[in-house]
Formats: structure tokens, sequence, C-alpha cells
């Protein structure tokens, strides 16, 4: 498997200087299968690189086929969708699978984002590519050779609804927890019984504890590390960065945990999620 | 980086008067420059929205006065049969798309609809009048007037050759639809009113987006290219025009070439530029 960050930052995109060697897009992190399979988990600003970057190949030629998996329908998570050329292209195909919320079907809540007031796509309809809108769900499936799994998780009071990720190739897996929020010890076993031995851990840690009085709906630093070393994964990667978080905070940041971690003789390996970066085992 | 990567968002200081021009990205930088500022926020903010595109409204949330209980905001944009701007701004912001609603927020708001026929006044020294323009599904252009200048802000505008305000989105075939005399003459009266809102100012800021190719592409995603902006700079007499809503794939050095070739076709008395993040206009006494 392949794994590629298009957007590492939470909340709304950062293009300043002091954001440029982490990034500052919003959500966006591909998975290409051994046999060219693509998946794309979430779509925040990071899809517009991303579906620039597929323009060369079938994607250019409307021949394209991609699986998106959403993990919630907040800005940060699919505004980028309808962006890149290639989703405009007629003979592309899009099968999108995400989260129904309060207001419909995640096809419903697309096509309101897209609506005239909004965008100069002027709804759903008028996206080039074909597109098919699937409920998530708990049960597996497969793309390919690969194996999806989802598992609901909370945000906030519960008012939207947030699911997680796991991609299996063989014995090669990769986990995603974007936004959630850990409310109670059940919530973390289920998270590390998702997580269990994934060689890559891609996990939503905008504060640390200690500055999380801010923002109490996301899980932070501490909980992504507890999460993978009862999981027993290989690499955790910190993701969905606070946009006030600088490049050499996230630095000073890495330091200081990969150091708590060094003290206890962990073998886990920490990193922070990085635009660009692509990771293959 | 030097242009910067920021969508649509424009500060105008007059005196202790804050009025901002568009809310996309760039206003999380505004809010976070308030902050750090000695001085303590402005009691009351205009913010003049042209449209509602996501570009022009997804720094909103972002925005640290709105959590400000001391702070007022002014909200002013089109008036349409539906939804209104209030419900357009809460229905963006709201779940499932945002965990926060416009009743949540400590900030006083209120919300002006308006239309280009109208004209109205900040404070008593600063008129504000607006022009409709020709992008997808109605916009609009502002003239903010005071002693210290005049500042036009067209941030997204197609030239005046296709129909793109009616309620129908174009589709394009390639070629131009032919138009009725009817719809030439209402596309020659929104350009003469542009010109008219842009005349005699100090700064236009207007949508050139494209390149003469890609505009020849895409005719119907309401943006024009430099040369239509420096027509209607040229015409309208301003004494500067500020390239803006730069493309997503312009780079920093195409837009590099682009300034240095627009400003030798600049005529006698005008300056033009492209606008970069950051940048401060002020007029020289
Ligand atoms: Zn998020
Ligand atoms: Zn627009
Ligand atoms: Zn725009």
């Amino acid at each position: 498997m392949d794994i590629q960050f298009w957007g590492v930052r939470g909340y709304v995109p950062t293009p300043s200087p002091e954001y440029l060697r982490y990034g500052g897009n919003t959500c966006c992190t591909s998975v290409t299968g051994s046999r060219g399979e693509l998946i794309v988990i979430d779509a925040g600003t990071g899809f517009c690189q991303f579906g620039d970057a597929l323009l060369e190949g079938p994607f250019g030629r409307g021949e394209g086929e991609m699986i998106a998996l959403i993990s919630q329908t907040h800005w940060d998570h699919i505004l980028g969708l309808p962006f890149p050329a290639v989703v405009h292209v007629p003979g592309n195909h899009l099968t999108i699978y995400g989260p129904d919320s309060t207001r419909g079907s995640l096809g419903i809540i697309y096509d309101g984002v897209l609506s005239p007031v909004y965008s100069p796509v002027y709804g759903l309809a008028n996206i080039g590519a074909t597109h098919d809108f699937r409920s998530i769900t708990s049960e597996p499936f497969s793309v390919g050779g690969l194996t999806v799994q989802a598992l609901p998780c909370s945000h906030q009071d519960d008012t939207s609804s947030i699911w997680s990720y796991r991609i299996d190739e063989g014995d090669s897996s990769i986990v995603y927890f974007a936004d959630m929020r850990y409310a109670n010890a059940q919530m973390f076993n289920d998270a590390a019984d998702f997580a269990r031995g994934a060689d890559m851990l891609i996990h939503s840690a905008p504060y640390t504890r200690a500055e999380s009085m801010r923002d109490s709906a996301h899980s932070r630093v501490e909980d992504a590390i507890e999460v993978a070393l009862r999981a027993e994964v290989r690499q955790l990667f910190l993701f969905h960065h606070a946009p006030s978080r600088t490049d050499d905070q996230l630095d000073e940041l890495l330091a200081h945990y990969r150091a708590e971690l060094a003290a206890q003789q962990s073998p886990l390996i920490l990193e922070a999620a990085q635009e660009g970066v692509k990771i293959s085992f | 980086m030097r242009y910067g990567g920021n969508t649509a968002c424009v500060e105008v200081r007059v005196g202790e008067t804050c009025i901002v021009l568009d809310a996309g990205t760039g206003l999380r930088l505004l809010g976070n420059a308030m902050a750090q500022s000695d001085a303590p926020p402005p009691e009351r903010i205009h913010l003049l929205i042209t449209h509602t595109h996501w570009d022009h409204i997804i720094g909103f949330p972002f925005f640290e006065p709105i959590y400000d209980s001391r702070v007022s905001i002014s909200i002013y944009g089109l008036r349409r049969t539906q939804p209104s701007l209030r419900a357009t701004l809460a229905n963006a912001v709201s779940d499932p798309l945002l965990p926060i609603s416009l009743e949540s927020l400590n900030a006083n708001l209120a919300f002006h609809e308006i239309n280009h026929t109208m004209c109205f006044s900040i404070g008593d020294h600063i008129h504000v009048s607006a022009a409709q323009v020709n992008h997808p599904y109605r916009a609009l252009g502002y003239r903010v007037e005071s002693s210290d200048g005049i500042l036009v802000f067209i941030p997204d505008t197609g030239p005046f050759h296709t129909i793109l305000f009616s309620d129908e989105r174009v589709v394009w075939t390639g070629k131009p639809a032919p138009l009725s005399v009817e719809e030439q003459r209402a596309l020659a009266r929104m350009r003469e009113a542009i010109v008219k809102l842009c005349a005699g100012a100090d700064w236009i800021i207007y949508d050139s987006q494209f390149t003469p190719e890609q505009y020849l592409r895409f005719p119907h995603w309401g943006h024009s290219t430099p040369d239509q902006a420096l027509d209607i700079a040229r015409e309208a007499g301003v004494r500067e025009l500020l390239l803006f809503h730069h493309d997503p794939h312009r780079t920093d050095a195409e837009l590099d070439l682009i300034g240095r070739r627009y400003a030798q076709q600049a005529p006698p008395g005008m300056r033009v530029c492209v606008a970069y993040e950051g940048m401060e206009l002020r007029r020289e006494h």
C-alpha cells in the first residue's frame, strides 16, 4: 500500500509561511493498493492537489475510478471535492461513502454545499464525473484486494456522525481516526481494538491535554498516543493539526513526545503527518 | 511564498471605523491580528459580502471577534427572494457542516440585505454604493468612499459577453449563445454601472483570475482577465488597478510576469499592481 498525505490541517486551511513544511491544506489522504486500487480518505482542500496529480493518468482521459471515504461532514473534510478538474471529466467515476446526518444523506449534504448560493456548480447533478453516494455502515467491504472497515465514533454532543476507517491489504493495514473525542473508557477500548496491530495509525490530535481547554471536542495528542500504544501499532501519525500550530511548534511537540516514548523504551514510531509525504509498506 | 494563498478578504480602515470586504480565509488572519494588537478590538465591524461562494465566506467561523461579546458585526450582502443572507450563513456554519450556530456566537450580529440600487452610509463620513456584477447566481461589487479615498472592490465578475447572473446555470457548449437585443442591453447597462461605480476611484480591486486562454475555455465561470480589468479601469479613469482573485494554480513567478506586463500597459496616470497578501494601500496626500 502507498499512503500519501495531501492535506493534514484541521478546521481551516492555513496557507501562510509558518505552515509550509507540514502544510496548510485540510484533511485528505490517499491510499493506493498494489493493484492500483485508489481510495481517498476525506476531501478537505488537500483534495484539490490530489485531484490535479491524477490528471496525468486515466482520470485525465475520463477512465478513472476512485473510492472516497468521508469521516464526517465538517468543512475541513468535504469542501475540496468539487474543485479539481478530474471531478468534472465525464467518464470518471466516484463512489463516495460517508455518514448520514441530521440534514440527510451525504449526497443531500453535498447537493446543498454545491447549491448556487455557495457554488458556481449549481448542485451535485452538474458534477461531470458519475458519482454514487453510499451510507457508511460497519459492514466490511472490498475494493479490489483491499478490505475497508468503518467504526462509528462520537463528536461534540453526538449531533454529527463521525466514522473512522481501517484498510487492510494482506498483512498491511492503515487506520484513520479523524476528529473524534474519547468520551469514556469504552471508546478507548473500541478504538484500540479497531486499530489493533496496524502498520500505520493516522490520528487526529490538534491539541495537547494541557491546551484542550480550548477545544474539548477533539481527541488530544495524549489520547492518540495512548490508543497507538494499546493497539500496538507500528507508527502513529499525528494529524488534523491545529491552525495555530506552526511548523516549529510541531517539531517541538514531536520531540517532546518522542523523548517520552524513548524514556518508556516504547517501539512506537511517532510522526506528524506532513503534506506531500508518501509512505509505502 | 509571496503573493499568498488565502482567499478574498480586504480590511478598510477609515479613522476608527473598520470595514471588511468579504470573509475568505484571510479573515482568520485579520481576527488574529486584532487579537494580538495592543488596541482593543473595534466595537463595531462592518462586513460587506459580495456573494456567498465558499471562497468568500469560509473565513467567517474562524474570525476571533465573532466569539467576543464586546463586538457588534454588521453584515451586508445581496438581497435574494430566498434564502435570506442570514439563512445562507446560518446553514453554512451549523450542523452537520460545522458545530456552531449563529445564535451561539458571542458577538452581536446584524444583517443588512441590500441591492445594487442602494447607497448607505457608515458613520457620517463613509459612503457605500454597490453594483451588480456578471457572476453566477448574482454578486455585488462595492464602492467605499470617504475623505481618505475611494476604493472599489469587484473580486468576482466575468466580462460582459454572456449573461451569468440569471437563476439558471450557464452551460458552455464551446461557442457563445446568441444574445437577444434585450440581453445585449442588460449586459451593456451592467457594464456601464460598473464603470460608473469605479469612476475616479483611487483604487479598484478587480477580478483578473484568468489568462486570455483560460477565459476562452471557461467563459461561464464568471471571472475576468487582466485585460478586461484594465479596460474597465481605463474607462473609469482610476488611479490604481489591483489585479485580484488569482487563479489557485497561478504561481508567484507567473504573477511576477503578469505584474510586469500590465504595469507597462497602464495608461499615463494609472498604476497596475498585482495584489498580494499583506499589501497596504494609502493615499499619498
Ligand atoms: Zn476536522
Ligand atoms: Zn464567486
Ligand atoms: Zn471568488
